[in-house]
């Protein structure tokens, strides 16, 4: 009936373009709990692995291994950016694990510059561990805090489903530029984190409204799938080409589907009866 | 409550803010209509306008927005097209049609369930004002070469922009394979339209680079006569525009007609020319007033050649064959040479002032968002500005972007919609039905 609505409305008929309708499937707050149950699986995975390869990682740095750590950093950050919808719950962590050099007044001096951009621009920037040490153990010790923290953690469902755009607003916003990994240029790593883990929720979902919104899951799995394909151009054996190898018209499809689910995934939460 | 009282209520707003709006008027004592007539101004109030209800036709021979009388706000938005296949590419122009159509219409967004994102992004209130709103949709080369079906169709003097002797492009704000000029009353209008596309399109559009302006208003003259308006170097800018309402001028200078060895689908289009000019103007304000008259080839006050009285004389150059009168190398002089020949090289101009913050050296970013139109890109701009290569003019302008577009001809009514003869030239068939 949506539909019907959409194209007899001639001005607002946007083609094949996905127009939310004025209501909303009509999904049971029940209906929700076993997606989330098992989204909370795939959360702890992902923050239990990352404490590991952190660990792998810290471990490097401290030894003073420069080439071990840089071989790591990518692999590394992926858990990490899978879950970030959850892992920015705790702004405090996330801004101690995650913050950029621009986060920061005084950019790369700022003694508030830490995590994992810190290390990254010691390593690739300055080729060196010198100093990385105490900020290796601060990383170690906060991944282990927000381990700990999301495993008390009662998802909130609205967080949950809303992290799908949220994740893709994160790439059109600040990382379709290359600008998050701009010392070791590893963005594709993240790219890849983040598509996986907003794909993650969108699949979890997915049945509760695969009847009555065909073709927005449709349009949305094929974005995915554009995605996946664009980016398994630059697979390597180890993980991802360096993101100065991307093509001018591959960063465009990129930012193109980036744009676009996250327009579709806005509407995510509503479909869902979600506030 | 203030937008409870103005009666600009959302379904939503009604909900959230209805209860506090009725107490709130139990509190006073006061009926919201009584309230409203005896308010005075307060400070945050907006600033009201006398042309929100004024409305361009979008379908017509040819686009609006081009002899269209300049409005005060302008913007260029140029964006990588994404559409590649005949199908998506009809969506693309479809869409775009259907969306300049409404907004240029003005009217009422559809409302969507609260748990959704507002089908508009609401700057405008809910009901849209068309404000005078026109929206340009044109095509650079690229949208041709990187298509192979469209490519035999590419219009003939179309090319990618080359920097020219005085240029320092900086490849962020230059080219595209669409533009569209967005003008209206208000940069608040072009702004919404601007995300209205956004908004509708990330799948088929993704932006590349944009660039507002705006043109000082002026008080209305007695007599009804008007003025042009000055650019950030403090002259007139267009005095010798050739008329756009002389429909023959127009179909000589401006438009493509069946005279022209032109694709036979480009016909009631125009070649679209865009550029970054920034200016120096602390410099330039540095400068004595005579230098600056020399420059330009006009008085300052006046916008009159040094031979007459108003910014409309034209100045005779026969008669100054050594530049006594205008130096020889005075930026009007070398851009329309009055000569017999020269009016082959007329272009209709229609350019926007734009500030855009400072530089890394503390000086203002500002200069001219140069728009112009012609029927023959080579005879047009780009000989023009060739004459102009070298000018004293250079010391003081850098330009810095912009690009070569094609403008497409109109829709011509509601069974049409922009780029529809492009389609059709290359084989794909549309069907034309009342949308």
């Amino acid at each position: 009936m949506k539909l019907k609505l959409t194209l007899s409305a001639s001005l607002f008929a946007l083609s094949a373009a996905i127009l939310p309708g004025v209501a909303v499937a009509e999904v049971s707050p029940l209906d929700l709990v076993q997606p989330i149950a098992d989204y909370k699986i795939y959360v702890s995975e992902n923050s239990e692995k990352l404490v590991a390869d952190t660990k792998a990682f810290t471990d490097a740095v401290k030894a003073g291994d420069v080439e071990k750590a840089k071989s790591l950093f990518g692999a590394t950050r992926m858990s990490y950016e899978a879950i970030e919808p959850i892992a920015e719950l705790f702004s405090d962590l996330d801004g101690s694990i995650d913050s950029r050099a621009d986060d920061h007044e005084l950019a790369e001096k700022d003694p508030g510059f830490t995590g994992f951009h810190r290390i990254e621009y010691g390593l690739f920037a300055q080729n060196s561990t010198e100093g990385l040490g105490p900020v290796a153990d601060q990383l170690m010790a906060d991944v282990t805090e927000l381990n700990k923290r999301i495993t008390d953690l009662t998802l909130p469902p609205e967080k949950v489903v809303g992290g799908a755009a949220v994740l893709m607003e994160e790439v059109a916003a600040t990382k379709i530029s290359g600008e998050e990994d701009r010392y070791s240029h590893t963005d594709l790593w993240d790219f890849k984190a983040n598509f996986d883990g907003s794909r993650k929720i969108f699949d979890l979902v997915r049945p509760l409204i695969e009847k009555d919104e065909a073709a927005f899951v449709t349009k949305v799995s094929a974005n995915f799938d554009a995605v996946d394909t664009t980016l398994a151009k630059y697979k390597t054996a180890d993980g991802y080409e360096l993101y100065d190898k991307l093509s001018e018209d591959d960063r465009k499809v990129l930012a193109a589907a980036v744009n676009t689910l996250a327009e579709d995934l806005s509407t995510l939460r509503g479909k869902l009866g979600l506030n | 409550m203030a937008a409870n009282d103005k009666g600009l209520v959302t379904t939503r707003r009604n909900v959230l803010f209805g209860v506090g709006a009725a107490s709130g008027v139990l509190a006073t004592g006061l009926g919201s209509a009584s309230a409203a007539a005896k308010q005075e101004e307060q400070v945050t109030d907006a600033p009201v306008s006398g042309k929100t209800q004024e409305r361009q036709p979008f379908y017509g021979v040819h686009q609006a927005g081009i002899i269209t009388p300049r409005p005060a706000a302008g913007m260029i938005a140029a964006f990588d097209v994404l559409a590649s296949t005949p199908e998506d590419v009809e969506r693309l122009f479809r869409t775009l049609s259907e969306r300049i159509a409404f907004l240029m219409q003005g009217g009422k967004p559809p409302v969507f369930d609260d748990r959704l994102p507002p089908s508009d992004s609401g700057i405008l209130g809910p009901v849209i004002p068309p404000d005078n709103l026109t929206m340009t949709v044109s095509l650079g080369s690229s949208f041709f070469a990187k298509r192979d079906w469209l490519g035999a169709h590419k219009p003939k003097r179309l090319s990618r922009m080359k920097a020219f002797r005085n240029d320092a492009l900086d490849g962020d704000l230059c080219h595209g394979d669409l533009t569209l000029q967005i003008s209206s009353n208000t940069p608040d209008t072009n702004i919404h339209a601007l995300r209205d596309i956004i908004k509708t399109m990330p799948d088929l559009l993704v932006l590349r680079w944009k660039q507002e302006g705006s043109v000082p208003v002026l008080p209305p003259k007695p007599d009804g006569s008007h003025e042009s308006a000055r650019n950030f170097l403090g002259f007139r800018d267009g005095s010798a525009n050739p008329d756009a309402n002389n429909t023959e001028l127009m179909d000589r200078i401006v438009w493509l007609t069946e005279n022209s060895d032109e694709p036979e689908w480009a016909r009631r289009g125009s070649y679209q020319v865009v550029r970054i000019i920034r200016n120096f103007v602390e410099r330039w304000d540095r400068t004595p007033l005579g230098e600056q008259e020399r420059i330009i080839g006009r008085k300052k006050a006046t916008g009159a050649p040094f031979s007459g009285e108003t910014e409309h004389d034209v100045p005779d150059y026969v008669k100054d064959p050594e530049g006594k009168v205008t130096p020889l190398d005075a930026h009007i002089r070398l851009a329309n040479l009055r000569t017999p020949e020269s009016g082959a090289n007329l272009i209709l101009r229609r350019p926007f002032n734009y500030s855009n913050g400072v530089s890394k050296s503390g000086q203002l970013e500002q200069g001219l968002l140069f728009i112009c139109y012609q029927a023959d890109l080579e005879k047009g701009f780009i000989t023009v500005q060739r004459q102009l290569d070298g000018e004293p003019l250079e010391e003081y302008i850098k330009p810095i972007g912009g690009g070569f577009f094609f403008t497409l001809p109109g829709p011509l009514d509601e069974t049409d919609f922009l780029g529809r003869t492009l389609l059709e030239a290359a084989g794909h068939a549309v069907t034309r039905v009342r949308s």
